[in-house]
């Protein structure tokens, strides 16, 4: 009983991990449509971005966060403003952003490859490598970080989203972009946002998730993965989806590993087979979209 | 307009003879690397202990009254462009070459300097790669996969455990390793109680390593190479309060990992191919020390060996001809580099790989570096 429950909080702080990368991929493709696989880039240049920081910088690792994130933010809206917008304003196909970000995940990949001596870097969390229990539950400190840093950013989107003008804004885009613009709604600047609001996300969740592992250019590929597959179990259509299948793919793999008599190397099919089972079985993810207001 | 074409076709003359000049005076080594694909976190460093090498043999009066220069390609350990790499090393005039990326690259960079009976050495430690090719002029230096795994099993009979976990991660050497480890385990008669995989990619080893500590093994075996992996292994480790020995292969040798996975190696025993006891390595991290402002693992130990060799062979050949080069290659014997355990040296006179089979040695992580030898050798 007390492995599953610490496995439960290893596997809950993965999924905020993948939750936020599900965000992160939500935030652009809701007003704008387009899917974006360089997040998981972002997410890598977070990090590296925070261990820069932390390190050359002397800042502490709390608030290598934060700033982390404003890097990729603008980052994020130099991204929109260089590549997806003059597509958008040419007339382009649906299809010409997704491909122009796919080069730039390229170029995001291989300028940090080549900016950087080493492959691995290592990066402290907050408060450090240690073993916490709370009764029965028992978790690395930056796990429990993970899940609270998590929760909290979540329910600010939440919050965001439905109790203010420009969350609802960004709704409205998602809803109907033209009827939106004919509203008044500047749709450069949600759009510039939305970027930019994903990239600093996508940077947190590296920065988040670094501290369990290292800084690599690596990271990037499976985080990029793992967060798609969370954005359609959860269902692209809510904020609250991108958390939930987040953790429903973590407790599937980590679940699998410890108890499914086969072999560890073959959970590795967990994520492909649970992402192929939603798009056959339940397209729309687990939770639906909302009536429109 | 003529007047101008006088004097480019001037200008070319002057470079063509100066060119020509800097060629006779040099001595030129090729060395096919790896600096921007998967393989550069170690081949970099070995690359230092090559320019460390030719620096101090400049510096000594050069090989054969000339200076050595250093060709240096690129391949991105991709095998395909390690052998058009040895290619082109060629055509510029090397005498000989240095593989330093992966095992399959110089297997291929074989194919093209087999034709033209190129000196070529490597320190790659495939068993394989003096076996699948008839190249009477490619030599290997650096210790075999078998002899690493031969020293750490050895290492492990004498601690006498009979079950053991074998953790690795799904890469291609990582599987490879933990193949071999598993084969040498059950002819040692040890049994392997559970086996874990730790995929790239993975957000924690908490469930491997649960499964690990169920098993009650009375060592570990980490056969993985991936660094995030192995960080994620060694947290694991260490929040599940695990006590068990943990014995890595070669691959904990690389000093990225204690600054990766800071603090939590200690007590961990690993292959190395440097022996601190020698007076050559003491000598090794003098110089390199003084060159570089900090302390040398192996890795960069295995260059300094690599053109050591060549260079060796080339004096004693007294000629840059690549048949002779090669006949006084295949005649080395009892050379001491830095690389091997004290007391060994290196011999081609039974084979093409002359890493003395005696050669490799286990260390402990200590005070979160390398530490100490606690064996050596295969007996």
């Amino acid at each position: 009983m007390a492995d599953l429950l610490e496995l439960l909080v290893s596997a809950t702080a993965s999924g905020c991990v993948y939750g936020l990368i599900a965000l992160a991929y939500l935030l652009v493709l809701r007003p704008t449509g387009v899917i974006n696989f360089a997040s998981g880039e972002w997410a890598m240049m977070g990090a590296y971005a925070a261990y820069v920081i932390s390190d050359a910088g002397g800042l502490p690792p709390i608030l290598a966060i934060p700033a982390a994130a404003l890097v990729l933010a603008i980052i994020g809206w130099l991204t929109e403003w260089l590549t997806v917008r003059p597509l958008v304003e040419r007339g382009a196909g649906h299809l010409a952003p997704i491909l122009a970000l796919l080069g730039m995940l390229v170029i995001y990949h291989q300028v940090v490859l080549l900016s950087f001596s080493e492959d691995q870097y290592p990066l402290d969390g907050p408060f450090g490598f240690g073993r916490i229990e709370f009764g029965l539950l028992a978790g690395s400190y930056q796990d429990f970080f993970i899940v609270g840093a998590t929760i909290a950013i979540f329910i600010g989107f939440w919050l965001f989203f439905e109790r203010t003008v420009w969350g609802r804004s960004f709704e409205a885009v998602a809803i109907n972009r033209r009827a939106a613009a004919l509203m008044g709604i500047n749709l450069r600047m949600v759009t510039a946002l939305s970027f930019a609001g994903a990239a600093a996300i996508a940077a947190t969740a590296g920065v988040l998730d670094s501290p369990r592992g290292s800084v690599e250019a690596n990271m990037s590929l499976p985080l990029a993965v793992q967060g798609f597959s969370a954005l359609i179990i959860g269902g692209i259509n809510r904020v609250e989806g991108a958390l939930l299948g987040g953790i429903v793919l973590a407790f599937a793999e980590d679940l699998t590993r410890r108890y499914a008599p086969i072999p560890s190397g073959l959970a590795l099919g967990v994520t492909p087979v649970l992402l192929i089972t939603f798009l056959l079985v339940l397209p729309n993810g687990i939770l639906r979209a909302k009536e429109a207001k | 307009m003529k007047r101008k074409s006088l004097l480019i076709a001037a200008a070319a003359a002057v470079a063509f003879w100066s060119g020509s000049a800097v060629a006779q005076s040099t001595i030129k080594i090729g060395v096919i690397t790896d600096r921007t694909g998967n393989a550069r976190f170690y081949a970099e460093p070995v690359l230092s202990g090559i320019r460390l090498a030719a620096k101090h043999i400049n510096a000594n009066g050069g090989l054969l009254g000339k200076k050595i220069e250093l060709v240096i390609e690129d391949d991105g350990n991709k095998p395909d462009v390690s052998a058009s790499k040895a290619q082109k090393l060629i055509d510029a005039g090397v005498v000989a070459i240095i593989s330093n990326s992966s095992s399959t690259s110089s297997q291929q960079a074989q194919n093209t300097t087999i034709k033209t009976l190129t000196p070529h050495v490597t320190h790659n430690g495939s068993d394989s790669l003096t076996r699948k090719l008839k190249h009477s002029c490619f030599f290997q230096i650096g210790p075999l996969g078998s002899i690493q795994i031969k020293t750490l099993m050895s290492y492990a009979r004498a601690k006498n455990y009979k079950r053991v976990a074998l953790v690795t991660d799904n890469s291609a050497l990582g599987q490879i390793i933990a193949k071999f480890f598993k084969i040498f385990l059950i002819k040692s008669g040890v049994k392997v109680v559970v086996e874990q995989v730790i995929p790239a990619g993975s957000k924690s080893a908490l469930p491997q390593m649960q499964k690990v500590r169920a098993a009650k093994p009375e060592a570990i075996f980490q056969a993985g190479i991936l660094s995030r992996e192995m960080v994620l292994f060694f947290r694991a480790y260490h929040q599940l309060g695990l006590k068990q020995q943990i014995l890595g292969s070669f691959n904990l040798s690389i000093p990225s990992y204690l600054r990766t996975a800071k603090g939590l190696m200690e007590g961990v025993a690993f292959i190395d191919a440097y022996d601190p006891r020698k007076p050559e390595v003491q000598a090794f991290i003098k110089v390199y020390t003084k060159e570089h402002g900090k302390k040398p693992y192996s890795l960069p130990a295995y260059g300094y060996d690599d053109l050591g060799v060549l260079v060796q062979a080339i004096k004693r050949a007294g000629s840059t001809d690549k048949v002779k080069v090669c006949a006084a290659l295949k005649a080395t014997h009892k050379w001491v580099g830095v690389l091997a355990a004290k007391g060994t040296s290196y011999s081609f006179a039974k084979g093409r790989a002359g890493y003395p089979v005696e050669g490799a040695v286990v260390r402990l992580i200590k005070n979160n570096d390398h530490g100490p030898v606690v064996h050596s050798g295969t007996k």
